[in-house]
């Protein structure tokens, strides 16, 4: 068994920038563990920006704006102390970032440039080109490297291991040799990542399999607020890999096959920059109607003319070269087919705003040693839709909040233990997936996964196909019972970590489906054709889904009403 | 829908066998070689291994070797690269070691990045500002792209200098410290280009291409690694072989108007006590070339005649009073810069 101080699950922004806090502290023993190696990790992927309020680009933003434009987008879902946290603690985090060397793009005045972003009402949006995750997460390896932290890169977390709401470690595979072993450490954090594989069309990365949610979940801890899963409205045709919203705040136009910026329609203020829960819903609706372009009628158009070619070269690279890449098209010349791709995961494991993990019922007790942060987490600063460039704020913020709060929390720990029982789970999953001999594969059954909860748990959702997709959930899970892989080796099997991957993908996608088909309202990412306007009587609360053998038992909790420097924004309705 | 053969090169750590083995796959045309290679594994065989995760060309997973050279199998389209009929060829990268099938052991790669440093070491015993420095558009615009890089190991892979040196510092990370050079909140320039002139850094790349044509992205290494050199000899950085054979051939050319064979190894190796066993090295070799008439000692007799040298020295003469000019120039408008920002 292998034991430290602080073990830190996950290793993309929130991960790392938790990590660096810890090992601020010398005396403590702070380790990384990640199934990819830390460069590889998700967040890389993000393209648009950071936000903060700055003022670099104008001089009216605040972050009480930026707050009140967080809560907004959040459909008022948002815990109004995290948003306050968040838009608050921005700039400071910004700064730091750059001063560890971070290649922010620059004003001619030599400043960090800004640009506007969707549902944000001013240019706030820090960024690196288009490749604003790329750089965030360079530069957090960068400093991890420097100071020596502890990684296991290609560690595959199974089992989180909770005694008397104490967490004690977990228990890993160590994808390489393929040794099953225990890790004991007095806090654990995890910053495993979102869900969104579970969706056909999305822009994750294989690796977004929400297996640290799983683990959460299994050990016993309810997720909050599943169902909330944000559709991002400019995903390529065809494989749903993202277009920055980047193009539309340097002022790409989105169209319809009669050619018209039908934003003006759902959005007349804020046109392409409305929210995108709002834009998505738009382009579905657009496509649904017969309006949508190409033979297959199932994307609208995004044009880049608008821009210029210049500042696109300067300012959207990547999106230049994923489109010629991946899509065959030249966004100079012409537009570009897109439409709503899986992107974002609101819910996740439940913790406080020091990353603390709690149950959040009537007791609202805290799972002692065990954090969370990032995409993985609910804190909750999103509430029902994320606006765009509030991801990697949240990881960055809350990562190091929650590496302070373990670094003063640790030394006060009692040492933890992990007793050979705790394996047995794992041990049995392992082995049972090396000796099994079933019909079913894993490659048909993830695709099935993936094609209902698309169709029928998708932009819009109704009272019949959720329960449709429930069926199929159940039926599913039940082959996957029967499955059995090609590779019995013990070493680098990507064959045994992609089942076990799609073990978590069936339990948590019957999370998200069940707090679907009970939130009988729309609001943010959920949507309900068969209930169309937001309830907030019934429905201004969080879901908390805990595990039983029958599936997840449904419990809910109240809003965070109480920011600590300001009155409350009141609900209002949302509009663009 | 199309299909394709491919044939895999295949490794088993169990038995240390390495063998190829022949498959086919369905394509729809957009489709790239990591869906096929996804394709394979996930309906005939679950054992093929590789890496992959963003299949978008940022997570730096999937380099591997298609047809021979190196490149991102999320990025690489199969109809780019069919030719009538031939099997794909996909094998792991180079210059490293297999660990299974496509994955390859990536940490002599990194190591590299970790031997050059390559972090922003700020300037010591001084507080950063309470805001980002200030860093002029033309200094981000200048080295930007080389940040670009997804540390995907192309270029090290296709390095025809790792290959006959392991311990070569590689192209990727010798463009990630020319970052660091070039970056003003970074307070090691002069200790990092001393750094980078030794052995196994920037002086040794033979300019063969191969980084920049394996790289996915825009971080062109050897132009890096080439201005690194300028760079360092601008610094006076010059006690080293690279440099003296730099200045060597250029103070030849300009004396006598072309390359001096004879004395280029001399000036190249120092005029020094500690140069004598690596001319003695270069002896044999010496005595095949005169033997062979390809070293000729009287350079005077085959070089330009005195109207030609003293056009190559006008030549001369004209580049270094540009590169005069612009350097004045240069100073003029970073002092203006500096005083711009600090009324900011």
């Amino acid at each position: 068994m292998l034991e430290h101080g602080v073990l830190i699950v996950g290793s993309g922004l929130a991960g790392m920038r938790a990590a660096l806090e810890v090992s601020e502290d010398p005396d403590l023993d702070v380790a990384l563990l990640t199934k990819v190696h830390p460069l590889r990790s998700h967040s890389g992927a993000a393209q648009g920006g950071i936000a903060a309020s700055l003022n670099n680009s104008n001089d009216e933003d605040s972050w009480e704006l930026h707050m009140y434009d967080t809560v907004k987008g959040a459909d008022f879902l948002a815990d109004q102390d995290a948003a306050e946290i968040l838009a608050r603690e921005a700039p400071e985090n910004i700064f730091e970032l750059e001063h560890w060397g971070c290649a922010f793009s620059r004003l001619e005045n030599g400043l960090i440039a800004q640009r506007r972003f969707g549902g944000h009402t001013q240019p706030r949006a820090v960024y690196a080109a288009d490749r604003t995750g790329h750089a965030l997460l360079t530069v957090l390896f960068e400093q991890l490297f420097r100071r020596g932290v502890k990684v296991y890169s290609e560690w595959y977390a199974l089992d989180l291991v909770l005694r008397d709401n104490v967490c004690q470690g977990i228990v890993v595979y160590d994808i390489l040799t393929g040794q099953i072993d225990a890790i004991a450490a007095k806090a654990v954090l995890f910053a495993t990542g979102g869900y969104g594989r579970a969706f056909q069309t999305t822009t994750n990365a294989a690796a977004s399999t929400g297996d640290g949610i799983v683990m959460a979940y299994r050990a016993g801890i309810p997720l909050e607020d599943m169902e909330f899963v944000q559709f991002h409205p400019t995903g390529l045709q065809g494989s749903g890999i993202l277009l920055s919203e980047a193009a539309r705040g340097e002022g790409a136009h989105i169209l319809n096959a009669e050619g018209r910026r039908f934003m003006e329609d759902y959005a007349p203020e804020r046109m392409e920059l409305a929210p995108r829960d709002i834009v998505a819903r738009a382009e579905q609706t657009e496509i649904d109607e017969g309006r949508g372009v190409t033979d297959k009628k199932d994307s609208v158009f995004m044009d880049f003319s608008p821009i210029g070619e210049e500042r696109i070269r300067y300012a959207l690279p990547s999106v230049l070269h994923l489109a010629r890449d991946f899509a065959g098209i030249d966004p100079l010349q012409a537009p570009v087919p897109i439409q709503p791709t899986a992107h974002y995961s609101m819910g996740g494991i439940p913790c406080d705003v020091d990353g603390m993990v709690r149950l959040k019922d009537q007791n609202d007790r805290p799972i002692v040693g065990f954090y969370a942060a990032g995409e993985c987490s609910c804190v909750s600063v999103h509430g029902a839709n994320r606006l765009g460039t509030n991801s990697l704020l949240e990881a960055v913020v809350f990562g190091r909040r929650a590496g302070r709060a373990i670094r003063t929390a640790v030394p006060d720990l009692a040492p933890t233990r992990i007793e050979e029982g705790d394996l047995q789970r794992a041990v049995a999953e392992v082995d049972g997936l090396l000796k099994s001999d079933g019909p079913e594969r894993a490659g048909a059954i993830r695709q099935e996964l993936r094609e209902v909860m698309m169709v029928d748990c998708g932009v819009f959702r109704t009272r019949p196909q959720l329960e449709n997709c429930l069926r199929m959930l159940k039926n599913l899970q039940e082959r996957y019972q029967r499955i059995s892989i090609d590779d019995k080796g013990w070493q680098f099997n990507t064959d045994l970590v992609e089942a076990i991957e799609l073990g978590h993908m069936l339990e948590y996608a019957e999370v998200i489906v069940t707090g679907a088909l009970a939130r009988e309202e729309s609001r943010g990412g959920h949507f309900r054709k068969d209930f169309p306007t937001r309830d907030d009587q019934r429905w201004h609360k969080h879901t908390l889904a805990y595990r039983t053998d029958d599936g997840p038992r449904l419990a809910y909790a109240d809003v965070n009403m109480q920011p600590q420097y300001r009155d409350p924004f009141p609900l209002e309705e949302r509009r663009y | 829908m199309p299909k394709q053969d491919f044939v895999i090169e295949r490794y088993d750590p169990v038995t240390e066998r390495s063998y190829e083995q022949q498959f086919t796959a369905e394509y729809e045309p957009g489709q790239t070689v990591l869906d096929c290679l996804n394709g394979i594994k996930w309906a005939q065989d679950g054992t093929l291994s590789f890496r992959w995760s963003c299949r978008h060309a940022i997570c730096g997973s999937c380099a591997m070797k298609v047809n021979g050279r190196s490149m991102l199998a999320c990025k690489t389209q199969v109809t780019d690269i069919v030719k009538r009929g031939d099997p794909i060829r996909v094998a792991p990268m180079g210059n490293q070691k297999v660990v299974k099938d496509l994955v390859v052991d990536i940490s002599n790669f990194l190591d590299a990045f970790e031997r050059a440093e390559t972090w922003l070491q700020e300037i010591p015993d001084q507080d950063p500002p309470s805001r980002e420095y200030h860093t002029a558009k033309e200094e981000f615009d200048r080295w930007s792209h080389t940040a670009t890089c997804i540390h995907c190991g192309a270029c090290y892979s296709d390095c025809t200098v790792v290959a006959a040196d392991p311990k070569f510092l590689g192209p990727a990370a010798l463009a990630k410290a020319y970052r660091f050079v070039f970056d003003s909140r970074d307070s090691q320039k002069h200790e990092r280009l001393e750094f980078l002139s030794e052995k196994h850094g920037i002086w040794d790349c033979t300019r063969c291409f191969m980084c920049i044509e394996a790289c996915p992205k825009d971080v062109l290494p050897m132009d890096a690694i080439m201005e690194l050199r300028t760079e360092a000899m601008r610094e006076g950085i010059t006690n080293n072989h690279g440099s003296r054979h730099s200045n060597a051939f250029r103070g030849g050319v300009r004396k006598r108007g072309r390359l001096d064979e004879a004395t280029l190894p001399i000036l190249s190796a120092g005029v020094r006590l500690g140069a004598i066993p690596e001319l003695i090295g270069y002896t044999p070799g010496a005595l095949r070339l005169l033997k062979s008439r390809k070293l000729i000692m009287a350079a005077k007799r085959h070089g330009a005649n005195r109207e030609g040298r003293r056009q190559i020295r006008r030549i001369f003469d004209e580049v270094e009073a540009e590169k005069a000019r612009s350097a004045v120039d240069a100073e003029a408008f970073a002092a203006e810069r500096s005083s711009a920002l600090m009324a900011h």
